[in-house]
């Protein structure tokens, strides 16, 4: 169902073996069965956002695929050019209404997050 | 700058780590006078099915109004900005209020400090720094 409309070679065929001019990784092509009410759904929302039933399903898969690779990974810590690799337990700034116990427990938080190498 | 705030940032991508991506509402989780660690809001809902990554609070439209934000949001403390505080990345930092939208209370913010502490302790090993 996913590739009966697909017109463009953004899924090649099983036979299709030769390699893409793009250099981009060959596809493979499979065949998706749904039943006609949820083809059908998918088809709406596919044309609404012009794009093939292929492409939609495609994306849906990867978006699904990127959601468990991200669950997968515990935190992912984006940092700008010129951060340090340390903090100071006294530079750590404190809320104007924290208490001890809590100020203590991100204080540490902090410490640790400031810590980790990059490895990526 | 207070830790437990909401406020405006060019939160970075995963794609380019190094650049001020688009204009976001970041949690400040802890700062010291020249850096900040943000964590990430979408107002996209979690989709439908998918299980819930730790480290993920969403806040209902209730919540959300009482953080002066007009619509529901998912709270990543799973995704995480390692930021220099300056216009660059806060570009509301030296007005008035610095871009502040709202600070938590106590209570949430201790919520929030543990579950980020559970999930570096947990899964220190699955922490993935990039773009220093």
């Amino acid at each position: 169902m996913a590739n009966a409309r697909n017109k463009t070679p953004s899924t090649s065929t099983a036979r299709d073996s030769g390699a893409r001019r793009s250099g981009a990784p060959k596809k493979v092509a499979i065949t998706l069965r749904l039943d006609p009410d949820r083809a059908r759904r998918l088809q709406i929302l596919a044309e609404t956002e012009n794009r093939t039933l292929t492409n939609y399903v495609e994306t849906a898969l990867i978006r699904d695929l990127s959601l468990r690779e991200e669950a997968a990974r515990a935190i992912t810590i984006l940092a700008a050019p010129g951060t340090s690799s340390i903090i100071a337990p006294d530079d750590v700034v404190r809320g104007a209404e924290e208490s001890d116990a809590a100020f203590a427990r991100r204080r540490d938080l902090a410490v640790d997050l400031w810590s980790i190498p990059d490895n990526g | 700058m207070v830790p437990g705030a909401f406020v405006r940032v060019y939160f970075p991508t995963h794609e380019k780590p190094r650049k001020p991506g688009l204009l976001h509402i970041g949690y400040i989780l802890a700062n010291s006078p020249l850096e900040a660690m943000v964590a990430y809001t979408t107002s996209q809902p979690w989709p439908t099915g998918t299980p819930l990554s730790a480290g993920v609070r969403l806040f209902t439209a209730e919540e959300a109004k009482r953080l002066n934000q007009s619509r529901p949001f998912v709270l990543r403390l799973d995704v995480l900005a390692k930021l220099p505080m300056n216009p660059q990345w806060f570009p509301e930092i030296e007005k008035e209020g610095e871009g502040v939208i709202a600070v938590v209370p106590s209570r949430l913010q201790e919520e929030l400090t543990d579950l980020a502490t559970n999930l570096v302790r947990r899964r220190r090993d699955l922490i993935q720094m990039r773009g220093i």
